[in-house]
């Protein structure tokens, strides 16, 4: 209460003012189902009716400006509530807390349960919809608020009332027409919390209680109160019962199954001869497996992560103990000489292999082991996990039959829990456990001892309590990096305390700065106040950025300079300082698309842009090969793509097609540009805004162009190795090798000053061999004769091993060049196939 | 081919613009010997043309018969083996290379291929020349240690190569390095130089040129030549026989920057500014560098800027700038400028017009 209150108070010092209230809420949008309680309407709130906005919860329109009142404590019990659209002056989560907070229960959709559906205005919408097909009444705000007022003087009538005929009651408080602004008396809001509650659930003499702390105050209350009985499991019927079935039968499947001549029933893909429990921890996975195993009579051998199950030594799996053994085989193989000696007696045991997924750590080989023992095994095995999709359990998972534990319900923990506490004589009521239940995030084991401690300071617990409690000791869930920032962000982001915001901020340190800098624009700052022209929003955007770009020179110095002792001020400065700049509600900057914070763009962008930058290298090697040019990479991109792109789309635009298209490979040929460079070029101009560099050019054109390029590719004079296409080989050599290939007639003809002395004459001496080789359809891959040609193959490397791993292909490439000039058989059957 | 490359001049006799330099290192290399070189001036001045001509002077046609090749090198460094690639242009005479390539290892790269180069040293048959050239480009992106190592290996491997360094900006090559090489400043051409080999290239071409249209291509190209020539070959693939009011097309990543920096007048919003992000993103990622990105934004703002705030926005644009030199992420950098700019103009509209 004094929370909300202070919120109440920071908000209104910031609203200065508020929208003139225009009269009439437009309850006629409301149907007749509302009954005699749409007719009284009050004319109060926003007018803003009709405007139907999905996306986008809307700011209160008099937000703080009403007294949140005290009723008692449970005035709403037993009553159903379910918040629709934005209401008068509350948040939703306000709103929720108060109903909770007075017993009442809040629920998410309209169903025959609810008692009231909380409205300030008619959005339409599925929830109204189906209220008025239910008849479930209409609430608005002041309603409630007067609901909660009138229990304080009158608690119990009220209660009952409110429990028995809540329609009435309802109804009469639309009635009275409330004074707006009724100042309750709120200036001790710890007496009215203290009032006594009525009617809990379970009154139990305090008498009683004491006498039972008396006798088992040693045992902690999980231990007191784990479940005996496989009915007294929470949760998973359906998953228990199949391991219940699974364990019973076991036996009759996979011992006897030779002597009953039955054939493998192992074929049979339902079974498998372990299970895989899997859930998150305290949903009692561990207490079911024991349970069951006693139930059926079996021996229960629990192996968990304290035991070395590491991988056994071949040997004693063959019977032989020794000093490497590990548990698991042994008792496999004791089984089979026991069973092998036809112990009529001897007790049945089962295998529970605990925490699974460690097994990695100090176990090597465990996971490996843990299969083949379950190959071999003649007891069945229980393997328990947390995470069923954890990499490590991959290949465990097809040799067990899963079973995965779902967190219980809250209701179904609650029920557990109130048994407890009735048990312990405790007073609690329903909506303060299932809170509670809420909060360990459906951690039975958690919720249990957390029960137990506070009942060692209080006797009646209630709703605020548990909810001051937990909120500092919450379970520390793994909490996704995209809960993370909506909390942050969230519009009470103000009010998480430090350590909280670096908790958050921290629970995964690379994603949460990437999606608050993604996000951090859409939301509309709580801090910013009233902003008319939106200048202080803009100046805490520059501040946020400015933050942000903190942040990644302090993540520069981490990674780069492993200053990891600046984490945490790298944290604030890339979350924690943004988000308390910023944090407010969240707004849609563009339409359509939901409004939910993005995914970091950062990653995309910067592997698109590594991409791109792989491609223009490839580019840029392949121009410096044509030798007609000397420039390095971002001048290539800045200076000359806007001409390239130039010379390679715009005689296909005006030109007719045969000359156009021997231009442009013309054009290509000279600078050793690719197809794939050409796609590149075209790629990297691409820009949102701009027409599309091939707009405007006729398909037909570019396959032409394509064939052509393919055409010409047989007497190119190829520069770059990676260029040449290999008859064999589909993909470039991997690694790029110095090689200038010129076919002789080429040289001959075309480029002859181009070739340095030294150059002329080895090609000369390679033309003879070369032409021999030609003559044969299939050019031969002679490494010997090869080498003795004098191919620019120069590999100045430091190490020998290197080069001759280099030079193979190499010779390929100059073999297949050379039948390029021949034949050309093999050179266009595998071109042909693309 | 491309004009630019077409008329590039291959040998010092034939450089146009700066024919004083290329005489001074004329008269340099006929000696036998030649000092470390450092070339500096800003982009398309000339630095690359010189040096190719220069090496041709030197050891004839043979160091234009380049081959390129992709360098691997295994280096030892202490308790680990280091695998460096590389793409280097190499004749017989010398190396070209780009050690910032190599990111933050550039330093092995220095001292491997240096102490290599040391290593076989060319054995001409005449005995003419005992040395090799190995020319470094964008020294000024070498990182310090590599810069470090650089001044030491300079000395002590002397005698058997020479280094042509290569940069836009001295101021970010160490003293040291600097002291030790023959500093040739490559001044942007002027406006003047430009027309004339835009005429040299329009005769050769046989081009009619409308009277005046060279010196708007000039006045267009931001003094540098390189671009100019390109730009004037845009012209003819765009449009020929020139007229005299034909627009000069402008490079496509400019345009996309003004059209941001309009984006930006115009309007200051959160809503505005997400949409710029998008921009600059698409800009990030077709490969044009932040820097390049940030200084051209901050030019195209100043044009359409009140004076009084000309200071503080550049101001703030080195200060961003400076940043994003510190930081990795571009992008938070660039966006931080512009989240600044609109607040401070945003402010500023209100101040003055209410």
């Amino acid at each position: 209460m004094d929370e909300s209150d202070d919120d109440n108070e920071e908000v209104e010092e910031k609203e200065v003012k508020t929208p003139t209230k225009s009269g009439g809420r437009g309850r006629g949008g409301r149907g007749s189902g509302a009954g005699p309680a749409a007719s009284a309407g009050r004319g109060r709130g926003g007018g803003r009716g009709g405007f139907m906005n999905f996306g986008e919860r809307k700011d209160p329109p008099h937000k703080g400006e009403k007294e949140v009142p005290e009723g008692a404590p449970e005035c709403l019990a037993g009553l159903t509530f379910v918040i629709s659209g934005t209401l008068d002056s509350l948040e939703r989560e306000e709103a929720e807390d108060l109903i909770k907070r007075h017993g009442g229960r809040v629920t998410g959709s309209v169903s025959k349960k609810t008692n009231f559906l909380l409205a300030d205005e008619d959005i339409g919408g599925k929830k109204s919809a189906k209220a008025k097909e239910l008849g479930t009444k209409f609430l608005t705000e002041d309603e409630l608020f007067d609901m909660i007022r009138k229990s304080k003087p009158a608690k119990a009538p009220v209660k009952e009332d409110l429990t028995k005929k809540h329609e009435e009651k309802a109804n009469k408080s639309h009635m009275k027409s409330s004074p707006m602004k009724v100042k309750v008396e709120d200036d001790q809001p710890g007496t009215a919390r203290k009032t006594p509650v009525k009617s809990a659930p379970s009154n139990v003499s305090l008498s009683k209680r004491k006498a039972q702390i008396g006798e088992g105050s040693s045992l902690t209350w999980t231990e007191k109160y784990r479940p005996k009985v496989p009915n007294d499991l929470i949760g998973n019927p359906s998953i228990v019962k199949q391991l219940h079935d699974w364990l019973a039968h076991w036996h009759e499947h996979f011992l006897h199954n030779g002597q009953k001549g039955k054939g493998k029933r192992q074929n049979d893909s339902g079974l498998k001869k372990a299970v895989l429990l899997s859930g998150t921890p305290g949903i009692g996975k561990s207490t079911s497996a024991k349970l069951i195993s006693q139930m059926l009579g079996f021996e229960a051998i629990e192996v968990n992560a304290s035991d070395s199950r590491g991988k056994a030594d071949n040997k004693i799996f063959k019977g032989v103990s020794g000093s490497t053994s590990n548990s698991i085989k042994e008792l496999i193989s004791n089984e089979i000489l026991s069973s092998s000696k036809k112990w009529s007696e001897h007790k049945k045991t089962v295998l529970i292999m605990d925490e699974v997924d460690g097994m990695s750590a100090g176990d090597r080989g465990g996971v490996a082991d843990l299969i083949s023992s379950i190959k071999v095994s003649k007891v069945p095995i229980i393997c328990i996990c947390n995470d069923r999709y954890s990499q490590k359990l991959k290949s465990l998972v097809s040799y067990c039959l899963p079973l995965n534990f779902r967190k219980p319900t809250k209701q179904q923990m609650a029920k557990r829990l109130m048994q407890i506490a009735t048990a312990e004589g405790l007073q609690v009521n329903n909506i303060t456990l299932e809170e509670l239940a809420d909060r360990v995030n459906g951690d039975m084991r958690m919720a249990i001892n957390q029960l137990h401690y506070m009942s060692l300071s209080h006797s009646i617990i209630n709703y605020d309590d548990i909810r001051a409690r937990l909120l500092s000791s919450a379970k520390d869930e793994d909490i996704s990096p995209f809960a993370a920032v909506d909390k942050l962000f969230g519009f009470n982001g103000g009010k998480l305390r430090m350590d909280e915001r670096i908790d958050l901020s921290m629970s995964d340190p690379d994603l949460v700065p990437l999606i608050i800098q993604e996000n951090y624009i859409n939301y509309r700052p709580v801090s910013a106040g009233k902003d008319e022209n939106g200048v202080k929003r803009l100046n805490l955007l520059a501040q946020t950025a400015e933050s942000i770009a903190d942040g990644d020179i302090v993540n520069v110095q981490i990674r780069r300079y492993r200053q990891w002792q600046l984490s945490q001020a790298g944290s604030l400065a890339s979350c924690i300082i943004p988000a308390a700049l910023m944090h407010g509600n969240r707004e849609m900057l563009e339409q359509g698309g939901p409004n939910y914070n993005r995914f970091g763009g950062w990653l995309g962008k910067n592997s698109t842009m590594g991409k791109n930058l792989r491609l223009l290298e490839d580019a840029h090697v392949h121009i410096l090969a044509s030798q007609a040019s000397n420039i390095d990479r971002v001048t290539l991109r800045i200076d000359y793509f806007t001409l390239l792109l130039k010379q390679l789309t715009e005689p296909l635009r005006v030109m007719p097609k045969d000359t156009a298209v021997q231009k442009v490979v013309e054009f290509m040929n000279a600078y050793s540009l690719s197809q794939e460079d050409f796609d590149t070029i075209m790629e990297l101009s691409k820009f949102k805004t701009h027409p599309n560099p091939l707009e405007g050019i006729q398909p037909t054109l570019k396959a032409a162009l394509t064939r052509e390029y393919k055409e010409a590719s047989k007497t190119r004079v190829v520069r770059a190795p990676d260029l040449i296409n290999l008859p064999g080989i589909k993909k470039a050599p991997k690694k790029r090798i110095a090689a200038i290939l010129e076919p002789v007639d080429a040289v001959d003809s075309g480029l002859p000053e181009e070739n340095g002395n030294g150059l002329v004459e080895s090609d000369e001496e390679n033309s003879s061999e070369a032409d021999e080789i030609s003559g044969e359809a299939e050019p031969k891959l002679d490494l010997q004769s090869d080498k003795s040609k004098g191919i620019q193959v120069q590999l100045d490397l430091k190490t020998d091993g290197k080069s001759k791993a280099k030079k193979a292909p190499a010779n390929k490439s100059r073999a297949s060049g050379s039948s390029e000039k021949g034949g050309q058989s093999s050179g266009r059957g595998g071109k042909r196939k693309r | 081919m491309l004009w630019v490359d077409k008329y590039r001049p291959r040998t010092l006799d034939k450089v146009i613009v700066h024919d004083d330099i290329a005489s001074n290192l004329k008269k340099l290399v006929s000696e036998q010997d030649c000092p470390h070189l450092l070339f500096y001036g800003p982009p398309g001045s000339g630095k690359k043309t010189l040096i190719m001509a220069l090496l041709k002077q030197m050891f004839g046609p043979g160091a234009e018969k380049v081959k390129m090749e992709n360098k691997a090198w295994k280096i030892d460094a202490g308790s680990r083996t280091i695998e460096l690639e590389l793409t280097t242009l190499s004749s017989t005479h010398h190396v070209e290379l780009n050690p910032s390539d190599a990111g933050f290892q550039d330093r092995y790269i220095v001292q491997e291929i240096i102490k290599e180069m040391a290593k076989n040293r060319p054995i001409d048959t005449k005995g003419k020349k005992g040395f090799k050239v190995l020319v470094l480009n964008e020294v000024d992106k070498l990182s310090r240690e590599a810069q470090h190592s650089l001044r030491r290996t300079m000395e002590k491997y002397s005698a058997s190569c020479r280094l042509i360094l290569c940069c836009n900006s001295s101021s970010k090559v160490t003293e040291a390095v600097r002291s030790r090489c023959l500093n040739i400043r490559v001044n942007a051409p002027t406006n003047d130089q430009i027309v004339k080999v835009l005429e040299f290239i329009g005769k050769k071409e046989g081009l009619q040129l409308p009277a005046g249209f060279a010196a708007r291509i000039a006045n267009h190209s931001n003094r540098s030549l390189r671009r100019a020539v390109l730009a004037f070959e845009t012209c003819k693939v765009q449009q020929y026989p020139f007229t005299v009011d034909q627009g000069i097309p402008p490079l496509d990543w400019e345009q996309y920057v003004s059209e941001i920096a309009s984006d930006i007048i115009n309007e200051q919003s959160p809503k505005r500014l997400f949409l710029v992000r998008g921009k600059l993103y698409e800009l990030l990622v077709n490969c044009i560098p932040p820097q390049i990105i940030l200084k051209k934004l901050l030019s195209e703002l100043l044009k359409k800027l009140d004076s009084e705030l000309k200071h503080e926005i550049c101001h703030w644009a080195a200060y961003y700038e400076h940043r994003m030199c510190l930081g990795q992420k571009a992008i938070f950098h660039i966006e931080a400028f512009v989240a600044k700019f609109m607040s401070i103009y945003k402010g500023f509209l209100i101040a003055t017009f209410g």
